[in-house]
């Protein structure tokens, strides 16, 4: 499904990423470990298509080649990206937000969109399930959201659009234990032989929740050691600094 | 173009029914305008807006002594909601209805008020001299407006070129209260527009005043309003200020005795060359009042923004709040926003802010959007729409609210 080969990229002349290689299959759920500063946003960021980045090497996300496409259109094609700090959009309710969202997709891939009765019927259901309050909806996209809501907010999203390839780039980070149990409930329900994730994290604690089929750790921006479940245990035993 | 305005000045007066006072009053000011001429920037009110430029660049000549009273248009095309109206037609009032209303409790007055004394500011002692079609409404004690007044104002296609002055005063009594929406639809063609308003809420009165301009025009607008409030009264005032090619809207508020309070929010939202001002003066004159302003503005292509806003304090004004905002979105390199906010206190135990800020949009947020699949420009819109939308979420009526949402093509 996804298949990075030979990844580096710069940001304002700094090399981030150095010959970054990984390769995704539908229905796999991957983590990549690394302490700060390895290059784990910044690889999220270039799989979603953010600018600013200089990027060589080759990225396909179901043979097509990902970094000719806009950020927009990866999202058509089933790319989401769960952000580490999800931004506040004043004067922009969720509800519409969400609804502009699920049909800007649905009409770029060809299907019917939502009318208001339909997404309703949606989104309660998954407000249910992640146990959020159905207030939210009228509120402002992120403002004011405490970091839990807002880390919420982005699995309501990633559960409603239901992508093919989820990154979430460190939601575990500023969620109390309640909380990432129920992001991660998310993220399990979402699970099946088509969809894959690629989970970004610091901390094996989120990987006890979701078991990822493979876990790398990500070191000076390369994988430098790729191994099952038992490898984030073992890094959280011998710590970044003296893994090898 | 004066040879032309002064035969325009004598034929209006001939053909106006003024009383011998009137003629003189009229003929003073329209002699202390052409000694002034139209503002220029080196007025420091007009510093940012040339009229006398914009004036002479945009017309050849402007008639000022068009008469037409045949056109009577009464199409209200606003079917939201149930509504009083008034149409302007060509600078005349052409119809009134208050259907709604008990009409015992509203008094018509068509007897021309001109201002005793000449003005610094020559657009008044222009409208003195041109205005001739006028009406006072004055809302009689403890009577409440059912329905909202809609002033609509229309031009007909074959007005060109002209310049219309134009007058409405509106007094609210003790106890009463008004929602007044003026809104314009008119033809794409060259006209200069000044209008003008005198307006005074009684005590324990409200007045919610909504001025809508949306449709695109060619016209160029002023707009001068000074509202006087008393005891314990209430002005809400909203402007949203899109479609003129230009239009200044300036708004005198004096808060003449204690615990008066004014809200006065604003939209600039323009694109193309449009060039729009926004100028307020809040006169704090006694104690215990408060005044609010909220002015936002986004600036598209090669636009022009402008807010003035004062805030004025008297001495005998202690325990004044007053605070005003204005923040601006500026959506490429070619447009220009100008602010000048401005604090005048003289009493010592107030509570005064202003702030402005200008910037551009934030390309974090149009990532964040379009990894939702949104397209850059969809997520623009959304953003845009959400940075003003806090403005119109200010509306308290709620009728008046959707309708602005609808005008300006916002979401709810």
């Amino acid at each position: 499904m996804l298949a990075i080969e030979n990844l580096k990229a710069k940001i304002e002349g700094k090399e981030i990423l150095k010959g970054l290689n990984l390769n995704i299959n539908p229905g796999e759920v991957h983590a990549i470990m690394g302490p700060n500063g390895s290059g784990k946003s910044t690889l999220s960021n270039i799989l979603s298509g953010k600018k600013g980045y200089e990027v060589n090497g080759n990225v396909t996300f179901e043979g097509e080649n990902l970094l000719d496409l806009e950020t927009e259109e990866r999202a058509h094609k089933g790319i989401f990206l769960a952000f580490q700090y999800p931004l506040e959009i004043p004067g922009v309710n969720t509800n519409t937000f969400l609804k502009t969202s699920i049909n800007a997709i649905k009409k770029a891939r060809g299907e019917k969109e939502l009318d208001a009765i339909e997404f309703l019927k949606l989104i309660k259901q998954k407000l249910a399930e992640l146990k959020f309050d159905e207030k939210i909806l009228s509120r402002q996209l992120n403002v004011g959201f405490s970091g839990g809501e807002k880390k919420k907010n982005e699995i309501l999203q990633m559960s409603i659009l239901n992508p093919k390839l989820s990154i979430l780039d460190e939601t575990d980070s500023g969620l109390d234990i309640d909380a990432l149990r129920i992001v991660s409930e998310g993220v399990n329900s979402l699970r099946n032989k088509n969809n894959s994730f690629l989970i970004i994290t610091h901390y094996q604690r989120l990987l006890d929740y979701i078991k990822p089929d493979f876990v790398h750790v990500l070191k000076n921006g390369q994988i430098i050691k790729s191994g099952d479940y038992e490898l984030a245990k073992e890094l959280e035993k011998v710590g970044y600094e003296d893994f090898n | 173009m004066q040879t032309e305005i002064k035969s325009n000045f004598e034929k209006s007066l001939s053909e106006g029914d003024f009383s011998s006072l009137q003629k003189e009053i009229k003929e003073k000011n329209f002699n202390k305008f052409i000694e002034q001429g139209f503002p220029t920037k080196r007025i420091e009110d007009w510093k940012f807006s040339d009229l006398n430029q914009i004036i002479s660049t945009s017309f050849e000549n402007l008639d000022f002594s068009k008469k037409d009273n045949q056109s009577s248009i009464d199409d209200d095309f606003v079917n939201e909601f149930e509504h009083n109206k008034i149409f302007f037609v060509n600078g005349n009032i052409s119809k009134i209805d208050f259907s709604y209303e008990n009409e015992e409790k509203i008094i018509l007055n068509h007897n021309l008020e001109l201002d005793k004394e000449l003005n610094d500011n020559a657009l008044l002692n222009l409208n003195n001299a041109f205005v001739s079609n006028y009406i006072k409404i004055t809302v009689g004690k403890g009577y409440q407006f059912q329905k909202p007044l809609i002033l609509y104002n229309y031009l007909t296609s074959d007005l060109d070129s002209c310049g219309l002055n134009m007058r409405l005063d509106i007094n609210l009594e003790e106890d009463t209260s008004l929602n007044v929406i003026n809104i314009s639809n008119e033809n794409i063609k060259n006209n200069f527009l000044n209008f003008r308003q005198k307006i005074n809420i009684g005590k324990n009165s409200v007045l919610k005043n909504y001025s809508l301009d949306v449709n695109p025009t060619s016209n160029i607008k002023y707009s001068f309003k000074d509202i006087d409030l008393d005891k314990n009264s209430h002005l809400e005032y909203f402007i949203l200020s899109k479609g003129s090619k230009f239009a200044k809207h300036d708004i005198n508020c004096s808060l003449n005795n204690e615990y008066g309070s004014v809200v006065l929010n604003g939209i600039i939202d323009l694109d193309k060359k449009k060039h729009h001002e926004i100028k307020t003066l809040i006169n704090h004159n006694e104690e215990n009042c408060k005044s609010y302003q909220l002015i936002k503005s986004v600036l598209n292509e090669n636009s022009k923004g402008v807010y003035q806003g004062k805030i004025y304090v008297n001495s005998k004004a202690q325990k004044t709040d007053g605070y005003q905002l204005s923040r601006a979105l500026l959506l490429n390199e070619n447009v220009e926003f100008n602010a000048k906010p401005e604090l005048e206190i003289y009493a010592d135990d107030v509570k005064c802010s202003h702030g402005s800020t200008s910037g551009n949009i934030d390309e974090n947020s149009i990532f964040y959007l379009m990894s939702r699949g949104l397209s850059h420009a969809q997520s623009k819109r959304l953003l845009t729409n959400g940075f003003l939308n806090e403005v119109i979420e200010k509306i308290t009526n709620e009728d008046v609210k959707s309708l602005v949402k609808k005008l300006t093509d916002i979401q709810e």
